[in-house]
């Protein structure tokens, strides 16, 4: 049933959310950016530009120790958090990426690591008015509850039994406030659809793919901003008696990423390397999943130094 | 979890980042700031992974000094009470001036200031340098002599209104990749773009005009370039009337550069010479851009003052969009210089010459200060070989991994009575120390540092550091008490106040406003918004001076014996001496191994294989690297990257000096090859 929040409503939801979770939501720092964090209390800040950060970076972080070994054999797994993490403030691109994430690595087999984070997790979406400048964001549905901005209002619907539970108690909402926005859902970009079926009908030229690369600085921002890429690499690390597995974000821009151990490289151009990227996303993952492994959320365009994020890239394909 | 704004601890660029802190107080990650003026959202690999080293097990924690042979771990206050003692008593000894004091452009501004006093104030000698010796100490000294300003003239905001950039030895997109990128956005807007670079560098490819001169004959080109414009009558008669002097004798100096000349000299067709002259000669506004390729020569600077000369006669300075644009490589290099870590200068570039300089700073410090300029880095190397200096505190410097010619520098470490550094890893010069202090590296700290763009910002500490290391400044701090000095143990920003006090270009810079983008100096009072752009009505020095050049060769050029060039310099993946980068996991993965680069026309010659291992000699020593077959080298040049010990480029360079500036040619060497 649709709710209506007051602030002091939407306060007492957050304090109803942080008594058993990890509560993070939307703050901003002194450059602006948005980022989630620890609620330090008081009313989040739900309106302006996408989470810097990649959401999804809490259930799948930069840098994760995965196990802690000893000389004695000794195996010792991180302890999980003693409570569940809540995430506030999920637009639709955010949560279409963290499903994406959980069908990867919540196939069996599961990844343990991920599901220590995952596990009992709350979502709550953000959809409506809440874009920059009072853009509107498309509904954000695949959560546990969503909190809808519309003109002078903020709306909350549940999607899940535990939002039904945390929303119990607050007043009912007239469910035609909603109409007082843009409720149409969230479609994928026009060119990214298009580049994707030029892709899988392979009409692309190579001299395509080489032109984009010569423009590529390999910073691996595209890879390190994108929601769903969940490449990752090992590191063991030795302290005394002790050693530290852990695992950290890769890059398949990096000419490593499949550098074999004798100097072969079946991506050893960046030429293979940027097709790679685009490839993955736009036509190995329909194949796999049966959907884009690009969310067109513009991460990769606003992190690409030099202009060839894939939203960027795909309406240069689809122009030629 | 949580997050820490601040500034990248890589290049000269002066990216900003958050820093994420996980639940066990260890750094997790590293996310670019989107409101940041320079980093715009944005970051290099090199910025992505700065979290990597921090945790790495190898990181000091201890202070060890040497007991028979081996270091062993010691409390701090014997090691600071030893590090004292035994400095004072060379001093002694030997006089204050068989001391030497490197610091370090890793280490903050404060940090840069505590220790220049603490050589100047606390032992008597100005003998102060650091790396920036080895990188742009060329143009520090010729751009003060026709500019009366050794920084950047303009912001890096430029590139998005000029409409010629002119790359000159600077590999951008690899050095300062988000510098590279807004030159490659540049070009991709319309700007020309021309390359002067021996090697096939990414920007090379989108170049319109690529001009490949031989190593070390920069002079002669720009020279030939420069007479092609007055040929042309396409120098600016206005701004040469108006801004400049001394343009007779610079004329005058380039009759003989005639194209034929100088493309015998630089082996690039008089074609080349011409369009790049016309190109140049002919954009409204162009900015000059440069790095190692320029300054590292035994005529570094003669080939700045070329550069310098060549903006004047266009009329390219003191406008947005146009400049003399010198990139600098480390966070702090920039900072380091201003904090007058230097053997001539204190703080903002006042003279220690200068008697009222001198009597400014004895009066603030209390203390009578040495009146002769102290010894260059390159210089205190050879006089510890010699056994002039006997004492050295090496503050977050490689010296035997970054100086030219290993043997020389081996020699000179190992000579002198007491070695002492203050590092955060056991690197190759810390490992011949008598004395090692764990330092805390650039999140476990505050202070500020000054990008190549000469904007000053705030780094912030986000964690503690590992064991019992300590913030430079702490070590600094508890030396200068031993030294009798003010030793309170106050913080960056009241050593930011005494440096404002002291230094005119800094003199409204104070931590409070440097929240934000921070202030591009110089910045005189509290309330100026700083200088975006230098030299605009007038030059630091009054007029422009235009400062004749002739071309001089490289001190070894290739012979029969030694028939390859040998060209040196780093990756875009590798930091310097590597002993951060190759303590990152993804970094070190991306290069593990030290390798030549050899063109297919020569690795033909030789019958040599990709990856096949070779040994590469000079007349100073010989490594070790593997072949990597490339046509980004011209034939006859080799490049090694001198990150690596196990092959260490500077093991082969040569250091002949530069008579002014002191700087080693890391960029040109004799060299010969043989397969392993």
């Amino acid at each position: 049933m649709l709710k209506q929040l007051a602030e002091k409503d939407l306060l007492r939801l957050l304090e109803r959310i942080a008594t058993r979770r990890r509560l993070l939501t939307p703050q901003r720092q002194s450059d602006g950016s948005r980022l989630l964090l620890p609620w330090p209390g008081g009313l989040p800040e739900l309106v302006g530009t996408p989470l810097q950060r990649k959401p999804t970076e809490i259930f799948f972080p930069q840098l994760e120790l995965l196990m802690e070994l000893d000389n004695s054999g000794d195996v010792r797994l991180p302890v999980p958090a003693d409570k569940p993490v809540a995430l506030l403030g999920l637009d639709h691109f955010d949560l279409a990426a963290i499903a994406f994430l959980d069908r990867f690595f919540l196939s069996r087999p599961t990844d343990d690591a991920y599901l220590r984070r995952r596990h009992d997790a709350l979502l709550v979406g953000l959809s409506g008015l809440a874009g920059p400048q009072g853009a509107t964001l498309p509904p954000a549905e695949t959560c546990d509850l969503e909190l809808i901005l519309v003109p002078d209002k903020l709306l909350a619907r549940p999607h899940a039994k535990l939002g039904e539970e945390l929303l119990a108690g607050f007043t009912a909402a007239d469910p035609t406030a909603l109409r007082a926005i843009d409720r149409s859902p969230a479609e994928r970009p026009a060119t990214l659809l298009a580049a994707a079926r030029l892709l899988q009908e392979d009409q692309v030229p190579e001299a395509f793919w080489e032109e984009i690369a010569a423009r590529c600085i390999a910073c691996g921002g595209c890879n390190f901003a994108c929601p769903t890429c969940n490449c990752f690499g090992v590191q063991d690390r030795t302290f005394g008696n002790r050693t530290e597995r852990s695992r950290l974000w890769d890059s398949c821009q990096l000419d490593a990423f499949m550098r074999e151990a004798g100097g072969h490289n079946p991506l050893g151009t960046e030429t293979l390397r940027t097709r790679r990227r685009v490839y993955h996303k736009l036509v190995a993952d329909p194949l796999r999943w049966g959907e884009l492994g690009c969310v067109a959320c513009g991460r990769c365009d606003r992190a690409c130094p030099t202009g060839i994020g894939m939203l960027a890239l795909c309406e240069d394909l689809v122009r030629r | 979890m949580k997050t820490t704004l601040t500034t990248c601890p890589w290049c000269g660029t002066g990216c900003n980042f958050y820093l994420f802190t996980d639940e066990r107080g260890q750094l997790s990650g590293v996310e670019p700031a989107a409101g940041h003026p320079v980093s715009r959202g944005q970051l290099c690999l090199k910025g992505w992974n700065a979290h990597a080293f921090v945790a790495h097990p190898e990181r000091l924690t201890v202070p060890l000094y040497r007991r028979q042979g081996e270091l062993v771990p010691c409390d701090w206050n014997s090691a600071l009470d030893l590090l004292h003692e035994r400095l004072s008593a060379i001093a002694e000894r030997h006089g204050p001036d068989s001391l030497m004091f490197l610091a370090s452009a890793k280490a903050s501004n404060e940090e840069n200031f505590l220790l220049m006093k603490l050589a100047r104030a606390g032992f008597g000698t100005n003998n102060i340098d650091h790396c920036a010796r080895l990188c742009h100490s060329s143009t520090v000294f010729g751009l003060a002599e026709t500019l009366g300003s050794g920084a950047m003239t303009n912001s890096l905001d430029c590139f998005e209104q000029t409409d010629l950039v002119l790359v000159i030895g600077s590999n951008t997109t690899e050095q300062h990749p988000l510098i590279g990128s807004r030159i490659l956005q540049a070009k991709q807007r319309g700007a020309d773009l021309i390359v002067i670079d021996s090697r096939t560098i990414r920007l090379a490819r989108h170049a319109d005009l690529h001009l490949r001169p031989r190593n070390g004959t920069d002079v002669a080109l720009l020279c030939g370039i420069m007479r092609q414009i007055l040929a042309d009558g396409l120098e600016d008669r206005d701004f040469i009337a108006a801004r400049c002097e001394n343009f007779a004798a610079f004329e005058t100096s380039l009759r003989d550069c005639t194209p034929e000349r100088v493309a015998a000299i630089t082996g690039e067709p008089e074609e080349q010479l011409v369009a790049a002259a016309r190109r140049f000669a002919r954009a409204e506004k162009a900015m000059i851009v440069f790095a190692m390729g320029i300054t590292q020569h035994s005529h570094g600077v003669d080939n700045v003052r070329a550069l310098s000369n060549l903006a004047l006669l266009t009329g390219n300075l003191g406008r947005p969009g146009t400049g003399i644009n010198p990139l600098r490589g480390q966070n702090n290099v920039q900072g380091a210089c201003d904090m007058g870590a230097l053997p001539d200068v204190y703080s903002g570039y006042q003279k220690v010459s200068d008697p009222a300089v001198r009597k400014k700073f004895a009066a603030a410090w209390g203390v009578d200060l040495p009146e002769q300029p102290g010894l260059m880095a390159t210089h205190a190397m050879e006089a510890a070989a010699e056994g002039r200096i006997r004492g050295m505190l090496i503050m977050g410097e490689n010296p035997l991994l970054s100086e030219a010619n290993q043997g020389l520098i081996r020699q000179a470490l190992q000579k002198l009575e007491f070695l002492a550094v203050i590092d955060i890893f056991p690197t190759e010069t810390a490992q011949l120390a008598d004395l090692v202090l764990p330092a805390a590296c650039y999140a476990e700290r505050d202070g500020s540092y000054t990008s190549t763009e000469r904007r000053v910002q705030r780094g912030r500490k986000a964690i503690e550091p590992p064991g019992e290391a300590r913030a430079d400044w702490q070590i600094l701090r508890a030396l200068l008490g031993r030294c009798g000095l003010q030793a309170d143990d106050t913080g960056p920003e009241q050593t930011m106040m005494e440096i404002s006090t002291l230094t005119p270009s800094y003199a409204g810079i104070s931590y409070p406003r440097l929240e934000g983008a921070g202030l591009q100096w110089p910045c005189p009072e509290a309330e100026h918004p700083g200088t975006p752009i230098l030299h605009v009505e007038n030059c630091s020095r009054g007029k422009a001076r235009f400062s004749p050049v002739t071309y001089r060769p490289s001190a070894e050029v290739p012979d029969t014996d030694y028939p390859f060039l040998l060209n040196t310099g780093r990756t875009g993946v590798h930091w310097h001496t590597g002993s951060m980068t190759r303590r990152s996991h993804l970094l070190d993965r991306e290069e593990r191994e030290p390798y030549v680069e050899i063109h297919p026309q020569d690795a033909a010659r030789h019958q040599l294989k990709e990856r096949q291992p070779l040994q590469i000699s000079s007349r100073r020593g010989s490594i070790e690297a593997l072949a990597r077959i490339t046509d980004r080298v011209p034939a006859g040049q080799l490049f090694i990257p001198f990150h690596f010990v196990e092959g260490a480029a500077n093991a082969l360079t040569n250091n002949a000096l530069d008579p002014e500036s002191g700087i080693p040619e890391f960029k040109v060497c004799a060299v010969r090859l043989q397969p392993c």
